[in-house]
């Protein structure tokens, strides 16, 4: 056998890769400290290493402000959505770890099972609870979940697009079925989430299939070349556009696609919840607007029509059976459909201003949300939390600040003035008008309309009803969730008054390279 | 920094004070009305640099505030401004004043138990009202007061819900799904008129003197009209939006329901003078004759059913609503006077509101209800209330003399002159106010006083001083109301001339002294 | 738009289909029922007894096969780059040794922390 011509070998540039190299290359060493490491030490080296690496990672971001090209021979991006997504990501990924590192309000430790594998009610978990073992493997998991969802997000073809897709789900799936309270709940949530997942990543991979069919490239310039090279819509094409974006609508959770959503969220430990719909939500819209962007940008006018029926469907059903819900776990999960309704007004629009639009729509999102799943910890009984939301009555007679926090979240979801919220929907829905798609923001608003009264309702339940018996019992957090909490508030009211800083960032970062 | 963000910026930090320095009761009670009494003397020397009949819009502050949406932080005040903000910093003290009690009554009337903090918050929330209403009032940028015009909502929400009476919760929220559906629909207009800026000017601006100048398409124009137009219908409500008005009314305390009604709707009136008709004129043109019938409807609608009502300030309510309906009429009828009188008839209507919910509100404050069953025969015990009831009972009805009749007149007026039969059936309303006023004052005042109602105490200090400024101006502007239409006739030219309309031809000469 | 007919023609006619069988089956089928019929799943094996407080089954087929699949993609990949290792030249070296080193991180985990330990 001989050997052909030599191959022509790609520049890594390492510099613009950096931050995803950080985060992975730490997540892998943190496999390794959990080989090594005695017991005891173990979380605390953990803990530092993954702040150490989302730290490292975010300032490489910053560094790398204004980047604008492609990497390793075309098939990651690092350009300014790129950077500004990934930055999102891992100051989400920084608020959502000091979450996971609370341990003082439950009183046998944090939110995660002292084994994972231990049979739920049996007497070796009840053994592992009391010696009080803590599991230490959420951080590497945490950590490649991260990198995952960077790379996801700039990956440039679909290849790596469905590998960076699987790297930041399969340590979620994992995660999801951690929680050390209501276990069977969690591991249920855990196994529709990966079945679902892996449904979802079958379609996305048969759509990559169809595309490559047609295109003979899974690059999305050579993708979009040969879209607008092509006389007449084919076949194959329409079929992996349509496969390719029931994987993505599984991933953000959009009607009819949005089943797993509310159990998942409600099943899963809170800060995994948290990340679930601050992160992925991030990265996924991301890489969806990467996608329609870049590789089929020049057809947007043939896969609108289905975009729009996918989307009023998501914003109406989110916000109407939001109304009904009971948990506020759930409530939040059908808010974070709704939310997904609104974002998807800027993946269909296909112009500079509603990307920079839907990037600074989800930083807030990302953010406020992270915040208003800090408080649902704290709000507890014996048994763990108490997400029924009979339980928040009469929050804001005794703890008034708490309360007054998980108000300030709940208008910026509504999209209410003096939160970053409201900027979020102003700047999404005037791109989008502008994009031609004036009526249909008039459906997304009267869909706002009904949302916001589901978050009234809770501030109703909080503030104007009576506390029952001894009022909800809310646990004194430590410095982490407190920080988290109080980092979250901030940046939504700040951003809700005084955003220019942040949309100038987006502004300037409103181009996909090619 | 100039005049008008001193305006805004005293009851601002008036209410982070109130609300967060650990006070007595009455110490807090004093801090805001000083606070407030301060916010007047601000507004009176704004009043004075004001030269009616120059620029339109004077006072003008502008700063950056984010230049990416091509938005900024614009103050100013035409007329119909001026007018507002002396409405709203002179009736803020004196609701203060008379409703000294208020969070303790409303405690009483529900049963609760008395908590010290809950004086701070009503009053904080008062002064953050007043601070953001005043922005309002003065917002330059279209962006800018949208942004208060949802903001508001907040502490209104909290101030009937937390602080007011009987199904307090219930009417919080209806008040805000009602504000709050109106306000994303113009969220969605203010979304295109973003970016129709953007398509004509080539720089997106929502800056009100320069997005009179440009022409929109009459097509988009009619959309954007609609969505600005039902945002404001809902807040100065116009039949058929109006359910939200009587239970937030029944259920505020007397001091909310003033700065409710009495100044906070004011917004929809003057938003539909300020935006509605100079930004989109053609729009507003073709939309008229709709919009006239539906304020005819809403006059009747208050009017008769204000008759049935059970309950002082649902009633009250009620009575807004038909008040509501001229001052909507006069400022569609595009005719100079009904738009005088409109303008004249928001001032007017703010002080005949704040009037009747204060006396109403020193009924309950000596009785702990609303009901009007309740009262009999007040006259024996309390004659000077009962005169205080008439006297702004009268104020309701447009008694010549009384401000409210100069405007109401003007607004008649002014639809005679364009169409004359809308102005025909407007006067009828005219009998129905006779009638709601002066049954409410039969039934609770005279007659023989019942037992109930016989050991009641007459006005005391506190209460007549909270009363006394509004009796003078109301009686002042009533024979005399040229300070105010100098200030409001120029106002209305300008509107006129942007909205393209002339008046038409006189039929029979005008009364001199109130032609514009 | 003329694109979406094919695809809603399939969508109308697969709704078609399950409503046509569903109704159907309820008016035309046999309904003779006994104890199989009722059981969770139809075809007559009795569903698995539940791990809680009912049977085992030993995790430990789980690590070795996974195991065996990281060896064997290692394999699949390893062949490949023998043939060609000349033309692959240092790139493929040292790219071949990150990838060695990747796989051999949850190796080392799991032996660790006894993965390897049949009992």
């Amino acid at each position: 056998m001989t050997p052909s011509a030599p191959v022509a070998f790609p520049d890594i540039q390492w510099l613009q890769l950096a931050p995803i190299i950080v985060v992975l290359g730490a997540a892998a060493i943190e496999v390794l400290v959990e080989a090594f490491a005695p017991r005891t030490s173990r979380r605390s080296i953990q803990i530092g290493l993954t702040f150490a690496a989302l730290i490292v990672a975010f300032a490489i971001i910053v560094i790398n402000a204004g980047t604008f090209q492609l990497v390793v021979a075309g098939s990651a991006a690092v350009d300014g959505p790129a950077l500004f997504l990934q930055g999102a990501v891992v100051l989400t990924a920084l608020l959502v770890a000091l979450l996971m590192m609370e341990r003082k309000v439950d009183p046998s430790g944090d939110a995660f099972a002292a084994r994972a594998s231990a049979m739920p009610g049996s007497e070796d978990e009840r053994q592992f609870t009391a010696r009080g073992y803590l599991q230490t493997e959420i951080w590497p998991l945490f950590l490649f979940c991260t990198g995952g969802m960077m790379l996801f997000l700039s990956a440039n073809d679909l290849l790596l697009m469905f590998i960076g897709l699987e790297i930041m789900s399969l340590p979620l799936y994992l995660l999801a079925g951690m929680a050390r309270r209501r276990r069977l709940l969690s591991q249920e949530a855990a196994m529709k989430y990966f079945l679902l997942g892996a449904f979802s990543s079958a379609f996305f991979l048969y759509g990559a299939a169809l595309i490559y069919g047609f295109a003979g490239t899974v690059s999305f310039g050579g993708i979009a070349d040969a879209v607008v090279g092509q006389s007449q819509m084919s076949g194959l094409l329409l079929g992996g556009i349509v496969l390719l974006c029931v994987g993505m609508f599984f991933k953000v959770a959009a009607v009819p696609f949005h089943e797993w959503a509310p159990d998942v969220y409600q099943g899963s430990p809170t800060p995994v919840t948290a990340y679930m719909a601050a992160g992925v939500k991030v990265a996924a819209f991301g890489a969806f607007l990467r996608l329609m962007y870049v590789a089929f940008g020049g057809e947007a006018w043939e896969w609108r029509p289905a975009f729009w029926v996918v989307a009023i469907l998501t914003f109406f059903v989110g916000a109407m059976i939001g109304l009904a819900q009971s948990d506020i776990k759930r409530m939040l999960a059908y808010s974070s459909i709704a939310h997904a309704g609104f974002l998807l007004l800027g993946v269909m629009a296909v112009t500079p201003d509603s990307l920079s639009a839907s990037m600074f729509y989800l930083l807030t999102y990302a953010i406020a949300t992270v915040g208003a799943f800090g408080i649902v910890m704290l709000i507890r009984d014996d048994s763990g939390e108490t997400t029924s939301l009979d339980a928040w009555r009469g929050l804001g007679r005794t703890h008034p600040l708490l309360a007054t926090a998980f108000t300030i979240f709940l208008l910026s979801f509504a999209g209410i003035p003096l939160t970053a919220g409201f900027i979020g929907k102003f700047t999404l829905f005037a791109s989008s008008a502008a994009a031609g798609e004036g009526w249909l923001v008039l459906l997304a608003v009267i869909a706002s309309a009904i949302a916001a009264f589901f978050y009234l309702r809770v501030v109703v339940i909080m503030f104007f009803s009576d506390p029952v018996g001894s009022g909800p019992s809310v646990a004194t957090p430590s410095w982490a969730t407190q920080t988290t909490i109080v980092v979250a508030l901030i940046v939504t009211v700040v951003l809700g008054l005084f955003p220019q800083a942040v949309l100038n960032i987006a502004d300037h970062a409103d181009v996909f390279v090619r | 920094m100039g005049i008008l963000s001193l305006l805004i910026l005293v009851p601002l930090i008036g209410s982070a004070v109130v609300a967060f320095v650990p006070a007595s009761p009455t110490r807090s009670k004093q801090l805001a009305l000083a606070f407030t009494v301060v916010t007047f003397v601000v507004a009176v020397v704004a009043y004075l640099q004001f030269s009616p009949g120059g620029e339109q819009f004077q006072l003008v502050e502008s700063y950056q505030w984010i230049p990416a949406l091509g938005v900024t932080f614009s103050l100013g005040v035409d007329g119909l401004g001026l007018v507002l903000v002396f409405l709203a910093t002179l009736l803020t003290p004196l609701v203060i004043l008379a409703g000294w009690n208020d969070v303790e009554d409303a405690q009483a009337q529900n049963g609760d138990s008395q908590s010290e903090g809950q004086v701070r918050g009503y009053f904080g929330l008062m002064l953050l009202l007043l601070a953001m209403t005043l922005t309002l009032f003065t917002a330059l940028d279209v962006f800018l007061f949208y942004f208060l015009f949802e903001a508001v909502l907040i502490p209104v929400y909290f101030m009937i819900g937390r602080y007011g009476v009987g199904r307090r919760s219930y009417a919080a929220v209806k008040f805000l799904v009602f504000s709050l559906s109106g306000g994303l629909v113009m969220l969605a207009g203010l979304a295109v008129l973003w970016y129709v800026s953007a398509q004509i000017t080539g720089e997106p601006t929502l800056y009100l003197p320069e997005l009179i100048d440009i022409d929109i398409d009459p097509t988009v124009q009619t959309w954007i009209f609609w969505a600005f137009f039902i945002a404001f219908a809902i807040k100065a409500p116009l039949w058929p939006v109006t359910t939200w008005l009587p239970d937030a009314a029944g259920s505020s305390t007397p001091g909310t329901a003033i700065l409710l009604i009495g100044v906070l709707d004011k917004l929809g009136s003057f938003g539909m003078l300020r935006f509605c008709l100079p930004l989109f004129p053609d729009a507003a043109e073709s939309a008229a004759p709709v919009i006239i019938v539906l304020s005819l409807i809403s006059i009747f609608y208050g009017g008769l059913i204000a008759i049935g009502q059970t309950d002082m300030k649902r009633m009250i309510g009620y009575i807004s609503i038909s008040h509501f309906g001229f001052i909507i009429l006069g400022i569609f009828v595009f005719t100079s006077e009904g738009q005088v009188g409109s303008s004249f008839y928001m001032l007017g209507h703010g002080l005949s509101t704040a009037l009747l919910f204060m006396v109403v509100g020193y009924m309950i404050a000596r009785r702990k209800t609303s009901t009007i069953a309740e009262y009999h025969g007040l006259s024996t015990p309390t004659p000077l209330l009962a005169g205080m009831l008439l006297f702004a009972g009268l104020t309701a009805l447009a008694l010549p003399g009384m401000s409210t009749f100069i405007s109401e007149f003007l607004v008649l007026l002014g639809s005679f002159t364009r169409v004359p039969w809308v102005g025909a059936v407007a006067t009828l309303g005219i009998i129905l106010a006779a009638v709601y006023i002066l049954l409410f004052y039969q039934n609770t005042m005279t007659g023989k006083v019942t037992e109930k109602n016989k050991n009641l105490k007459d006005l005391n200090l506190r209460e007549r001083v909270a009363l006394a400024p509004l009796v003078v101006v109301v009686v002042v502007l009533g024979f005399y109301p040229a300070p105010v239409l100098n200030v409001l006739n120029p106002y209305v030219d300008d509107v006129m001339a942007q909205v393209g309309a002339t008046d038409p031809p006189p039929t029979v000469p005008l009364a001199t002294g109130v032609q514009p | 738009m003329n694109v979406y007919i094919p695809i809603l023609t399939l969508a109308g006619l697969a709704a078609l289909f399950a409503c046509f069988s569903v109704t159907m089956a309820t008016f035309t089928g046999p309904k003779r029922y006994n104890r199989a019929k009722y059981d969770a799943y139809e075809c007559g094996i009795e569903p698995t007894p539940q791990p809680v407080g009912g049977g085992k089954f030993p995790v430990k087929y789980y690590l070795t096969a996974m195991m065996f699949i990281i060896f064997d993609i290692e394999i699949v990949f390893l062949y490949p780059w023998a043939v060609y290792f000349d033309s692959l030249g240092l790139f493929g070296f040292l790219a071949m040794l990150l990838f060695l080193v990747n796989l051999t991180i949850p190796y080392v985990y799991e032996w660790r922390r006894g993965g390897l330990d049949w009992d």
